[in-house]
This record gives structure tokens, sequence and C-alpha cells, in this order.
């Protein structure tokens, strides 16, 4: 661990066990006890261990940030605090008392407030009935004018009078929907407040009056948890930082005996390069040239070349609009303008079958939602879209099925004893490896677009993947990637695009690629 | 003027009741000037087929608006017929009270059974309907029963004020009651609210599980005095008569502005979806439209509200334009669930 040596308090060791104690571990530097602990909190999705043995406080009168790269956990350890998700094993204190936290109603009682890191408004409500949903203030006949005057004063506070109460959130934009989520956490009369990402996708005014209103709310005695994903937020309100890593508690520090470098080091705790297979920016012919690539609301004027043999990572938060890069080259948004060609050859925006056409694939991170077919087994995952070549007047040929089947799980390095498991019986990894295994193979190379490859999966097997796609270059694809996850980009880019809320910010190619640059461009705008 | 008119017809509430007054303006030219259309009977006539179809329709909807789909109405419709008229010979008040507890039970159970082992509410209900409608055949011996009682029969199909009558008053203070409570309650809200997007209603703090047994509860209750009244009225329990209220039912709901995701829709527009439906099927039997001919009429009407209706329709229109060649000036706007995708964190 590079943290050694830091001004930190690194959890004990022997503390991991210990439960039910209610006492701060970080007396030595936080007067008081604290509003909310959690101590030995472990919780597990399927095989994926989100949380491992955490220990953690929070206390009043302070703004605390949670720090860590995706997947370290932040998201599920607030998600139990605000009695979201049940923690398997481990145990909650609220204000010196052991507790239960079996529902956001229970999170609700005590004085636990939340804004989800996905949007959580209902579209097809008013802005004032999504203020007041859920709340325990609201009386089974709702007295309108005193729950329209506390509204309006909360979205006043947030410097978004102009959003009216009568209107339905549907017609509102991402950012303003994300002002009646925060309103709706300011008019809960809590003692602790977590937000998750609330930031991504608002301008800077927007994220300069929340942050005035949770100053307000630290001045009053109570607890912020906040959770952030740019640094400089961390660094300009934040009392202390709480880093995760890997589901495990790396450390707690003051932000005042920190420096972002430091912070750096502590979410990634690892060196990152030799995961990394041996690559160079190679100059190749364009395979994929994008020119004034444009999204309503989430792309503007974006332009890129990828050569053959080359991985381009576009680099950018949350919200950016990376990602709807990589969806408009997919054929999967349907009003974006802009060209797009490949290997010179123009290509009609808006229609997946389109690119497919142009042999442009897509893997995305949600594996789930549009990765692979997680009902389906292994062999029928990997054929899907070979199923013309393999079959003859429409009749399947189960021989060449299974032989088609096995030579692309050895080559994409699924396990070729398991090819009649359930896909989603498969590990992350695996999974991913099967999205990959499915697209390829075509006749000639073309270009493979991905969103978050190794989103969620364990080292080993991203390590695996990043060989998988090393070994395309070698085979003459392009790839494009959007990630969010820093390391990954610097460790994997050919060439990185940075992209800053729906802006192009710069770009940067073989050895002129380096941490601090990316970083400024995806957590500071261009003057 | 035309931004008054173009803000009616977007509200899906408001709709029907514009189909409504089309469909009247229609019927009245195709009378041709002979006076079947517009009378007293027909009005009579189309009341009376709003509280048939209405409660059902309106139990159906409500289902619809939290996300689900209770198809066991039919079922409990003819549970609650048979109930009713078996156990209301003494007192009828008794065997509709008996009737409506019936439908109530039936709904909880589902309701439960669903929330509890977290089923769909497809297969539950499907199941629903099957059970209740053959315990309704086995408890008539698979036989019309009559009822004895000939005067609460006529009593409560008997005109009031000339178009009204106690069946089909009852249907439209249910329709009133439904309206304050989905309006105006804090329940209201929060079933909206679960069938607009439950994940965010279970993030801040709405109990899910009980709005939907909830739902399936009143579902159940609204369908029992639907078919006690209606079997009351007939003076007769058979277990296969009540059964083909569910198609109407649904197509009265969507008609109303219901969306099958969820979350849309008030009941004032169930009513008007069901005054559709009623109107159109009452008004071409007045000017001689054969029967077999209702249903295409319907069909036709439903499709056209359920093709403006679509969500994608100007993003279709957009993306066919730009296939053909046209080149659209300005892209519509910009469709939020397409370009800001969830980040999954764990």
């Amino acid at each position: 661990m590079t943290s050694a040596g830091l001004a930190m308090h690194a959890v004990p060791e022997n503390q991991r066990t210990e439960s039910a104690a209610c006492a701060g571990l970080s007396a030595s530097f936080f007067p008081g006890s604290p509003i909310l602990s959690v101590r030995d909190l472990s919780k597990s999705f399927g095989a994926v261990n989100a949380l491992k043995h955490l220990n953690a406080d929070f206390y009043s009168g302070e703004i605390q940030a949670i720090c860590g790269e995706n997947g370290a956990g932040k998201s599920t350890l607030v998600k139990i605090l605000a009695g979201v998700d049940r923690p398997d094993t481990g145990t909650t204190c609220f204000d010196g008392k052991v507790c239960t936290l079996s529902s956001s109603k229970e999170a609700q009682r005590l004085g636990i407030a939340m804004v989800a890191q996905e949007l959580s408004v209902c579209p097809d409500l008013s802005v004032l009935d999504n203020i007041w949903l859920g709340s325990m203030d609201v009386p089974f006949l709702p007295r309108r004018k005193d729950l329209r005057r506390r509204a309006a004063e909360a979205l006043s506070l947030l410097g978004a009078e102009h959003i009216a109460l009568n209107a339905t959130v549907g017609q509102l934009t991402i950012g303003e929907r994300q002002l009646v989520e925060i309103a709706r956490m300011l008019t809960r009369n809590a003692r602790v407040f977590i937000l998750d990402e609330p930031t991504a996708t608002l301008s800077d005014n927007e994220i300069d009056r929340i942050f005035v209103a949770l100053a307000r709310i630290k001045r009053q005695g109570r607890s912020v948890i906040y959770i952030t994903h740019r640094l400089a937020e961390v660094f300009r309100i934040c009392d202390s930082v709480t880093v995760l890593r890997n589901g495990e508690m790396v450390g707690v520090s003051r932000t005042a005996d920190i420096d972002r470098k430091k912070l750096i080091e502590m979410m990634l705790g690892r060196p990152f390069i030799e995961m990394y297979p041996e690559h160079g920016y190679t100059e190749g012919e364009p395979i994929l040239r994008i020119d004034g690539l444009c999204v309503p609301g989430a792309v503007r004027d974006f332009s890129a070349v990828v050569p053959r043999g080359d991985i381009v990572c576009i680099a950018g938060q949350v919200g950016s609009g990376a990602e709807s890069v990589v969806r408009t080259v997919a054929g999967l948004v349907y009003n974006a303008t802009g060209s797009v060609r490949v290997n010179g050859n123009p290509m009609r925006l808006g229609s997946a079958e389109e690119a497919c056409q142009h042999n442009i694939h897509f893997v995305s991170g949600d594996r789930a939602e549009e990765g692979i077919f997680s009902s389906l087994s292994v062999t029928d995952n990997l054929v899907a879209t070979r199923l013309r070549a393999l079959s003859r007047f429409g009749f399947l040929n189960p021989k060449s099925l299974q032989a088609e089947a096995l030579r692309l799980a050895g080559w994409a390095g699924v396990d070729q004893r398991r090819l009649r498991a359930r896909a989603d019986d498969l590990s992350g990894g695996n999974q991913q490896k099967l999205a990959f295994g499915r697209c390829l193979g075509g006749t000639q190379a073309g270009v493979l677009v991905l969103i978050e490859p190794t989103r969620g999966i364990d080292i080993g097997a991203r390590a695996e993947i990043y060989q998988l796609m090393r070994g395309l270059c070698a085979e003459g694809y392009g790839l494009l990637v959007a990630s969010t996850d820093l390391e990954e980009v610097i460790g994997l880019a050919d060439a990185i695009i940075t992209m800053y809320r729906s802006r192009q910010v710069g770009s940067y190619r073989g050895k002129a690629i380096n941490m601090q640059d990316i970083m400024a461009d995806i957590t500071h705008p261009l003057k | 003027m035309t931004g008054y008119l173009r803000a009616f017809f977007a509200n899906r509430t408001a709709r029907p009741f514009a189909v409504l007054v089309l469909i009247v303006i229609v019927l009245g030219i195709g009378d041709d000037g002979h006076g079947r259309v517009l009378t007293t009977s027909t009005a009579y006539d189309v009341l009376q087929q709003f509280a048939t179809i209405g409660p059902v329709a309106l139990a159906l909807g409500l289902s619809m608006m939290v996300g689900e789909f209770d198809l066991s109405v039919g079922g409990i419709l003819s549970l609650a017929g048979c109930v009713a008229v078996m156990a209301g010979s003494g007192s009828p008040a008794a065997g509709l009270l008996l009737a409506v507890t019936v439908g109530a039970l039936g709904g909880l159970l589902q309701g439960t059974i669903m929330t509890w082992l977290n089923l769909s509410s497809i297969g539950v209900t499907l199941g629903g309907l099957l059970t209740f409608g053959g315990l309704s055949y086995f408890l008539t011996g698979n036989t019309t029963i009559g009822y004895d009682r000939l005067d609460v029969a006529l009593g409560v199909n008997a005109p009031l004020l000339g178009i009204f009558s106690a069946r089909s008053l009852t249907a439209i203070i249910l329709f009133l009651v439904a309206t304050f409570v989905v309006s105006w309650t804090r329940f209201g809200r929060d079933l909206l609210a679960v069938g607009s997007d439950r994940r965010a209603a279970t993030i801040v703090g709405i109990r899910v599980d009980r709005i939907l047994i909830a739902v399936f509860v009143i579902s159940g209750l609204l369908t029992a005095i639907g078919g006690g009244l209606l079997s009351y009225g007939l003076a007769a329990a058979s277990p296969t008569a009540l059964a083909d209220t569910l198609v109407p039912g649904a197509a009265a709901a969507i008609l109303g502005g219901v969306s099958l995701s969820g979350g849309k829709g008030r009941p004032i527009g169930i009513a008007g979806g069901v005054l559709v439906l009623s109107m159109l099927h009452s008004g071409l039997t007045a000017i001689g439209v054969p029967p077999f001919a209702h249903w295409i009429v319907t069909a036709a009407v439903l499709f056209t509200v359920g093709i403006l209706d679509g969500e994608e329709l100007s993003r279709r229109v957009y993306s066919f334009r730009r296939a053909v060649g046209q080149r659209p000036d300005t892209p519509p706007p910009s469709a939020s669930s397409i370009l800001v995708r969830q980040q999954a964190d764990h």
C-alpha cells in the first residue's frame, strides 16, 4: 500500500472483527461521538463482494467525502445507510444506539435523507408531488399551501425558482430533475444528508448554489456525506475524506492534511501499469472518423479519428457525453447529427442495423441490460450473431454450432467445459468475454466500440479483457472506448480524448498521456 | 386558440371526452335526422352500460396505473354476482356485502402472493381469473340461478331522473370517490409514483408492497360491487354470462389515458373511456349498424388513440424522414431515457 507515511488514520486490522461498538474509531481528530457509524459491514451481489467488513464513522457538523474508484463500494455503503439495501452482516449505529436500517422509511424516521446516484424522480408526477413523495410530514389529505411554501423555499435555496411547482417532472431537463431531487432532500428534516454524485449533471452555477446549501446544513450542526468523483469538490467543501477501495476502508483523513496526489494514490492503491499490455500509438490508416457529432443535451461538436490497430479512449465523468458518443457510433442514438465514416464510407446515424453492416460492434458495460442474453446458455450467446452462417434453409446445424462455440470460447478465453451453463451463472469477467466472443470473428477486422468495458469486473479478469482488446488491435481492429475509470484509460489507451459536460476538452496520444492533465481536463472546464 | 386546443388534446384525461363529443357528432350525422341517437333512452342505455363496464374498467385501470395488470376482474365479477344472488334472497344488502367481502379477500390474496413471492401480476391474476371463475361454476353447479327478489331486480335498474338508475348512480359515485382519492390524497400520489418509477418510489420511502396490495384489494372490491349489482339487475346469477367484461374494461382504460407502463391516467379519464365505448355501442345500435361491426369500429378508435399516444411517435417519424433521405431541420427534443443511462456502481 502506498499510503504508508501519509498523514493517515488507517483502520487497525484488529478492529475489523469488533462489532456493536458504537464508540468512534477516529476519536483522535474528530470531536465528540459519531452520529452514524457502521461496524463490520459486508454486502455481496452474487459473486461480487461489494463491501468487506467495513468500519466507518460520520460526524455532525461536518461535510465528509467518500472517495474511491468505480466499484469501490461507495454507493453500496450509502444505499445501506439510507435503508435502500440491506447488509449481509454488520451493525449500524445512529446517535450511539444500534439500529436496523430495514427500509428507507426507517432511515427517514431516524433522520437520514439521501440523493441517490441514479435519478429518483417520478416523471409522471409534478415537481411539488415529487418533492414530497414518501415524506412522513405529509398527512393523508395534504395541506397544499404549507407544502407548496416549503417546497418553493427549498427550490429557491438552490437558485431554482424558475422550476414551476406544477410542472411535470418528465418535461424538465436532467439537471433540473437533479435539483428537484436535492430540493426533496432539503425538505426532509434530517440529521444526516447523503448525496451520491449529485453534481454530475449540473452546471457550475447550480453546483455553487448546492454548496451554499450544504454549508448551511453544516452550520446547523448536521452531518453531510458526500460522494464525488470530482476531487476538486472534495478539497473545496469537504472537511474530511474517507477512502474506499474494493469494498474495504483504506483510511480517513482531514482534507487539510492531504493533497490531491496523495488522495489519488490512496484511491488507486496499487501500481497500475503492469495490468496493461505493451502498446504505442501506431498511426495506422483511420478506420473510423467522426466529425462534428452533436447529440441534443449530451454532446456538442465532437470529432475524433480512430486508426486501425489502436485503442482510443474517451475519458470523462458520468454525464460528460462520452457514453453518448459511443452510443451514437453504435447507432443507438436516434437524434444525433454530424458525420461518421467507416473506412471512408459515410454511415447513416440512428440505426444499429446500419452500424452492424459497417462492421461496427458494440460491447456495453451494462452486461445484464444490453450485453448478454442472461437466460440463454453460453453456446447460444456465443453463436447468436452467426446463426445465418451456421444454418441451411433456416435449419440450424447443431454440430457446427458446437464447433463454432468451442472455437469462440477458446478465442475469448471462456472455459470450454462450461458451454452449457447459463450465461448469468458466469462471473462478470466471463460474461464480458462472452460479449466479446459474440461480436468477433467476422471476415474482416472492423470497429469495436465499448462503454466501461471492465465495470464491475475484478482485477484478474480485467487483465484478460485488456489482453483480448490488444489482441483485436493486432488483428487490425480499431477500438473506441468510453470510460470513467481514469486508471484504465491511462493504462489502456493509445490516444485519449477528454470530455467535460458535453464538450471535447483535449486530446493526447502516446507519450503525451499523463494523469495530471487528464484529471484536470475532466474535472475542470477549459476557459 | 389553437394553443388551448393542443393543450386540451395533449391532456390524456381530457382526450376521451373530446373523442366522446366527436363520436356523438358523427353519430348524430349518421343518424340522418331520424332522431334516434340524441334521446333520453339512448342516454339511459349508455349509462346502464357504463354501470356494467365502469367498475371493471376502473379496477383494471387502477392496477394499470400502478404498473400491474389485474386480469382476475372477470373471475371476481362472476363470483361476486353468484355470491350476491345466492346470499341476497333475504336481504340484498347482506348479499352485496358478502360479495364485496369475497372480492376484497380475493384481491388481498392475490396482492399478498404477488408481493410476498415477488411474482408478476399477469401470472397471478390469470390464475385468479381461472380460480374465481371456476369457483362460481362450483357454487352454482354450472346452472343459472334465478334471483327471487324481483322488486330488487327492477329497483336497481329503474330509471331515476330520466336517464339514471341506482346501478349507474353507484358506478358514478365510485368514479367520483376514486378520482378524489387519486388526485387529492397521499395514497393517490404514492400509487401514481409506484407506477411511474418503482425504484424511485422505493428509494424515497414509499412502502411499495402495501400500495400494490391495497390496489388489488380495491380492484377486487370495485369489481364485486359492479358484479353484485349487475346480477341483481339481471335477476340471475350465471357463471358464463359475465365473463367477457375484461376486454371492454381494458379498452376503456386505455382509451381513458391509462398507460400500460403505469403512472399515467386518472379515474375520470377512465370514466370518459367507458362512456366512449358505451356511446359507440348504443349509438351504433340506435342507427341500425349490425352488432358485429361494433367491435371493428371500437378497435379503429382504440388504434387511433393508441398510435397518437405512442411515446416514440415523433422519434419514429424523425428516423423515418431521415431514412428516406429528407433532412428534418430540428431533431425532436431529446428522449432522456435514451441519452442518460443509469450508472451502476457497487
